[in-house]
């Protein structure tokens, strides 16, 4: 199987006033095409951070990245865009869809970007609501849609373009329980019909139990191949999770 | 329906400002601001397209009047200069029509005990087309009818025409040249001031007053734009014949007035555009809040892959519609006002003041395309000031907040 996303020794560091945060230290992973990998953690410990930049949303201060077959430290914040447009498929936990235009037209964004023929752009995003049972909602606003929704929408989105990874940070973090299990059942057999390589940041131990491997992080330290083990510690009070943040 | 936007055709930046455009309507605070940005574009156009036709009105009133009253091109000769030899040369150059000698020089009209001093032009065959109401007509004394007027004149009654050149004669010195004729006729008199009153004389009576010495050749190019065409070539016609020979056209003759008016045209552009700067500041506030309210929007869309260049592009797209919205709505607002109060006479004045008894207003087809040129450049400068602020953002920055 070919490989799909290779990090090796990847850094990065924050600068706090006058403290210097260290969130990665010489991370290393690779994933193989298809694949769908969990990245568990404590808050903090820099899991949306490396998510960020495998998606080329921000730069490694040391190490390389290659996503398939792509160098990402070389390249220019336009050719960044432009990988980000045909490569990576977003899930964020806030579901982030634009607020000023419809379930149908959030779906069809990514392929407008991309210049692709309005025609087919507009079929596709019809498709894959329908196949999220989203067909009654395509000329829907966002704030018109349950949290379940907009996040099926979000997932959608991710997937318009086909992209050959799909990065996810918590992506069912913002969800009730139930409908967190509903939305992550959808994921899964969207990454496994689409054979997409996927990546999410979460700190559902049912979840991360579902996926092929699971990447835990703590203290900016990646240990690639955890076996399925007492994630409950990672667990955030109140339930759902948070993404880390790093200090601004 | 809304879906169907994205469904045109159109390049992503003008569906993303086509949007925005529709979504400030939900922010009250952005709709409010771009709201006064296009209205302030509008007011700003629409008061420099009224101002500018009112001012273009008033100047051609003005320069048709004046006009009608100068020659189109007037020759001074040297002294000693072959004067049939010069107007030979004139009359052979392309585009003239017509070139005639003429005399002209200061002096006066007596008629009992009134005195009028006045410039006195003694010209060849009929009356030349710079007395309005006489042109055409055979050569005699012509008053403006203003002082044939004011003096109780009719035509028939002998004038003296009085010269300040002096005839020495053998007893008691120098005495002034006076002819006396009959007034032939009147002609309109201007409504504007002009320096003196002109009086029309046959070529040989000015002649025989003023003397031979400071002739003039005034010359017809069949309208003012062909005037100035043509008065290069005849300086260099008249070169060889009459070296020294001075040409000025309509323009020269009326330079002062004309730069007035242009001066008074141009100071009036700056001050009105003022209006359209300050709605130019509305547009930036506007833009800004549109951005900073979008900046996980405008994350996203980066996070989507949308360069910084698509992202300035958009913005400034949307800058250009609200300022565009605003052209269209003072530009044919103003034009149709203009045309209204010009067409109706709807703004009187008194004319014993102004020689017009209302005001005029001419939409000039360059003042429209520079005000709506200006207008449109500064505020697409403006918007693009403003949009690189969306270009700047940093997608993940904007998404965590």
């Amino acid at each position: 199987m070919s490989v799909a996303v290779e990090a090796s020794g990847v850094s990065k560091a924050y600068r706090d006033g006058a403290r210097t945060v260290e969130v990665l230290r010489g991370a290393s992973l690779s994933v193989a095409a298809g694949e769908i990998v969990a990245i568990v953690g404590p808050s903090g410990s820099g899991k949306s951070t490396f998510l960020h930049l495998l998606g080329g949303l921000d730069r490694a201060d040391t190490g390389t990245i290659w996503i398939g077959g792509e160098r990402l430290d070389g390249l220019s914040a336009a050719q960044l865009a432009a990988f980000r447009n045909r490569t990576i498929g977003f899930v964020f936990q806030f579901h982030q869809l634009l607020p000023d235009f419809t379930a149908l037209e959030n779906v069809m964004l990514p392929g407008r970007i991309a210049g692709r023929p309005p025609g087919q752009v507009y079929e596709r995003a019809r498709e894959l609501l329908a196949e999220v049972g989203l067909s009654q909602r395509f000329d829907h606003f966002p704030n018109q849609l349950s949290g379940g929704e907009r996040q099926r929408v979000a997932i959608c989105r991710a997937l318009a373009l086909d992209p050959p990874l799909l990065l996810a940070d918590e992506p069912t973090g913002n969800l009730d329980p139930h409908t967190a299990d509903q939305v992550f059942e959808l994921l899964l057999e969207l990454q496994s019909r689409h054979r997409t390589t996927a990546m999410l940041v979460t700190h559902n131990p049912k979840i991360a139990k579902r996926c092929a491997r699971i990447a835990r992080l703590d203290g900016g330290i990646l240990e690639p191949d955890q076996e399925v083990r007492d994630l409950s510690k990672d667990e955030e009070p109140g339930g759902a999770g948070v993404g880390s943040e790093p200090p601004k | 329906m809304a879906s169907r936007l994205l469904l045109r055709p159109w390049p992503f930046t003008w569906l993303l400002a086509l949007r925005y455009l529709k979504s400030t309507r939900r922010d009250a605070f952005a709709s409010f601001l771009a709201a006064v940005a296009g209205l302030g574009i509008a007011l700003g156009v629409g008061a420099l397209i009224v101002s500018l036709a009112m001012i273009s009105g008033f100047q051609e009133a003005l320069r048709g009047e004046l006009l009608s009253r100068t020659p189109e091109i007037l020759i001074d000769l040297p002294p000693g200069a072959d004067a049939e030899a010069s107007r030979a040369a004139v009359a052979g150059v392309s585009g003239i029509r017509s070139a005639r000698l003429e005399v002209r020089g200061s002096g006066w009209i007596v008629d009992g005990g009134k005195v009028q001093p006045v410039e006195l032009i003694g010209f060849e065959g009929p009356v030349p087309a710079f007395f309005p109401g006489a042109a055409g007509k055979a050569p005699g004394l012509y008053l403006p009818e203003g002082l044939s007027t004011r003096w109780g004149l009719r035509p028939g009654e002998v004038l003296d025409v009085v010269s300040p050149k002096p005839t020495l004669a053998p007893f008691g010195g120098p005495v002034p040249r006076v002819r006396s004729l009959p007034l032939s006729g009147t002609y309109a008199s201007g409504k504007t001031q002009e320096e003196r009153e002109r009086v029309a004389l046959p070529r040989d009576v000015a002649e025989s007053l003023l003397g031979s010495a400071n002739r003039k050749i005034e010359v017809a190019a069949g309208g003012l734009d062909a005037a100035l065409a043509a008065a290069p070539g005849l300086a260099a016609a008249l070169a060889p014949v009459a070296p020294g020979s001075v040409v000025r056209t309509w323009a020269d003759l009326n330079r002062p007035l004309l730069f007035a008016l242009r001066l008074e045209k141009t100071l009036t552009f700056v001050a009105v555009f003022l209006i359209v700067l300050v709605a130019t500041l509305a547009l930036v506030a506007s833009l800004s809040l549109v951005i900073a309210s979008k900046r996980a929007e405008i994350g996203m869309l980066g996070a989507m892959g949308a360069t910084g260049k698509t992202l300035e592009r958009a913005f400034r797209t949307l800058g250009g519609l609200i300022a565009g919205i605003g052209l269209l709505l003072g530009a044919s607002g103003s034009v149709a006002t203009c045309w209204v109060l010009d067409h109706y006479k709807l703004v009187p004045v008194p004319g014993r003041v102004y020689f017009l008894e209302y005001v005029p207003f001419l939409v000039q087809g360059r003042d429209l395309a520079w005000v709506l040129l200006l207008t449109f450049g500064l505020a697409l400068a403006a918007s693009t000031w403003a949009a690189r602020r969306a270009a700047a953002l940093d997608p993940l920055e904007a998404i965590r907040r």
